[in-house]
């Protein structure tokens, strides 16, 4: 099932208060000016993000470059040299906010003892307890076998264990480290159904993954992480106008491709015999009203992956 | 704090440890046994080389003990060694994997990621230890209460010293073994306590693990040199044996000093509750 991104369900920016006594913000994760330091290293540096109710952002960057030390700063597992984070509206301290947030480490590790039963059983009965019937549900969702000792799973099986764990509680904000990695295709398939189902109830998740085309299925924005900054933020409709962003213009003869190159949002322009070929970031109505001028016989657009676009991206991320 | 998430992960790790708990109890039985069986043999080679009495012991009581006598031979051979240095071995391991073991494994994280304050996790898990020392610590009594009347160790004796002076020494009471192994648990919790305080303020298992057993050893170093030598008598102090051997406590009966260890445990729980609130996890 192809999953599509809605936009993010806004909310009013009135505070209401829920079960637990903790008050909803308009924004479920917010940090400013995050910034965690060991020495020398700055491993996420001056953070500012603003994730809205229902919204899915995908946090990406390449290992090492800070997206699980936010997380773990997210949920209190570590605390900011400088800046905040806002969780729900609260802190991820406090233990009414992790009750309303699933989570999925990058590795689950649980007790060597503990079956995947054990596992929901306990975990279960730290917070607001579970509705039988979902946890059932997930458990035949993932075709998960929860009588065996969790230690005993291959890297897939521990996975589906976590997304059982992290789901079950009915969260209004999951965070999710890598969640697919080692899930065969149709589980990772069900995980998309499952994620576009909360989504649709509301559900806001942030996540980490390597898998673009996972992104671009169930993500509305992503943020791009690099040396722990976040070197930019896009919308996933930004990252599919990039993709169809390249224009190649045939012509009847040589024309110089200089005549694109200051157009607004060109970012490149090359000509190659009598074609010129042009990548737009944004509107594309001054490049094909020039190439009209210029008397272009042919128009062609060229899509690219997205992983190439993620890769260029990447690349001036680190420059 | 909420009592029932304490109890939840009370609950979830002693069952964690059960099958140690258990495998230590079976053991130390095991060591209780056959100590004791040897008894009716040993006595009487004390008694036939003349040893009745006299044996200097620089593990405890500042004067002689007849290690032929039911509580001598109990204490020289069970009560001044084995009983505490296992309570103490367990106590460590107890005490380093509350915290920083399961730290380090990465159990801890999953667990703080849900509703748990540290705060209740401290509780529970310094609660397991307490508890898991206590079943072994009555296991071990229990055991010798029940093997000491097969092996004569609750008959009295009488031994006769080079003088030709007759000593009757009385037999093992219930009382003596509850006194003795009362003492032993509580080095084994004063002792358990420090490297709790260590992980939860450092969250390395290892160092926890390797500081507390060296400060073990360098105490039963310090305190029997100085016994030997008199010498530094007053840096004693700082060592588990001094609180737990110098008394003798399953001869002589509990004193005072058995309280050392259990503010020692106290000091060192509120430090790590404090501690482990205002620290990183490691990951």
């Amino acid at each position: 099932m192809l999953l599509t991104c809605g936009a993010a369900v806004p909310l009013p920016r009135a505070v209401d208060t829920i079960e637990w006594g903790v008050p909803m913000a308009s924004y479920v994760i917010e940090t400013d000016g995050l910034t965690k330091q060991w020495g020398d290293l700055v491993a996420v540096n001056e953070l500012t993000i603003a994730i809205e109710r229902g919204e899915c952002y995908a946090f990406l960057g390449r290992n090492g470059s800070g997206k699980s030390t936010t997380a773990r700063m997210l949920l209190d597992f570590i605390r900011p040299t400088r800046g905040s984070a806002r969780v729900l509206g609260g802190s991820g301290a406090d233990p009414a906010v992790r009750a309303r947030v699933g989570y999925l480490p990058g590795d689950l590790n649980l007790a060597r003892s503990m079956t995947g039963r054990d596992a929901i059983e306990f975990f279960g009965s730290l917070g607001p307890a579970p509705d039988r019937s979902v946890v059932d549900s997930l458990v035949e969702r993932f075709a998960l076998d929860p009588s065996r000792p969790v230690h005993e799973l291959s890297t897939g099986n521990r996975r589906k264990v976590g997304l059982v764990l992290a789901f079950m509680g009915d969260p209004e904000l999951l965070i999710l480290d890598e969640p697919t990695s080692g899930l065969d295709p149709v589980l990772q398939e069900e995980f998309r159904d499952l994620v576009a189902e909360r989504k649709a109830a509301g559900v806001t998740i942030w996540l980490t993954s390597h898998v673009m085309a996972e992104v671009e299925r169930v993500a509305d924005r992503v943020g791009l992480i690099g040396d722990g900054k976040l070197a930019r933020e896009l919308t996933m409709a930004d990252l599919r106008r990039q993709s169809t962003g390249r224009i190649v213009f045939s012509f009847d003869g040589p024309r110089p491709a200089s005549a694109f190159s200051e157009l607004p949002g060109v970012t490149s322009a090359e000509a190659e015999g009598s074609d010129v070929a042009v990548t737009v970031d944004g509107s594309t109505a001054a490049v094909l009203r020039k190439a009209g001028e210029m008397g272009a016989s042919a128009v062609q657009t060229e899509r690219r992956d997205l992983d190439d676009i993620f890769l260029e991206l990447f690349e001036h991320t680190q420059s | 704090m909420n009592a029932g998430r304490v109890a939840h992960i009370y609950r979830q790790w002693f069952r964690a440890r059960l099958l140690s708990t258990i495998a230590w109890a079976v053991g130390l039985i095991a060591v209780v046994t056959l100590t004791a069986a040897f008894y009716p043999s040993l006595k009487d080679i004390f008694n036939n080389v003349g040893q009745g009495s006299g044996l200097e012991s620089f593990l405890g009581l500042s004067g002689a003990i007849d290690p032929s006598s039911p509580l001598g031979f109990l204490w020289s051979n069970l009560y001044s060694n084995i009983v505490p240095w296992i309570m103490m071995a367990l106590g460590i391991a107890i005490g380093a994997a509350a915290i920083a073991g399961d730290e380090e494994k990465g159990t801890l994280e999953y667990l703080l990621s849900r509703p748990a304050q540290r705060a209740e996790v401290v509780v529970a898990r310094f609660a397991v230890l307490l508890t898991v020392l206590l079943l072994v610590a009555l296991v071990v009594g229990i055991a010798l209460a029940a093997v000491a009347p097969l092996f004569e160790l609750t008959t009295a004796t009488t031994t006769t010293a080079a003088d030709g002076a007759s000593v009757t020494n009385p037999g093992v009471s219930v009382g003596d073994i509850a006194a003795g192994t009362f003492a032993a648990l509580a080095v084994g919790i004063g002792t358990g306590s420090i490297a709790f305080l260590l992980g939860a303020a450092i969250g390395r298992h290892g160092v926890a693990v390797g500081v507390t057993s060296g400060y073990a050893i360098a105490g039963y170093l310090l305190y029997t040199l100085s016994n030997v030598t008199g010498s530094l008598g007053f840096l004693t102090w700082i060592s588990p044996w001094r609180w737990y051997v110098h008394d003798a406590m399953l001869i002589t009966g509990l004193d005072w000093d058995v309280l050392l260890p259990f503010g020692l445990a106290t000091i060192c729980f509120a430090a790590g509750w404090f501690f482990f609130q205002r620290r990183d996890l490691r990951s």
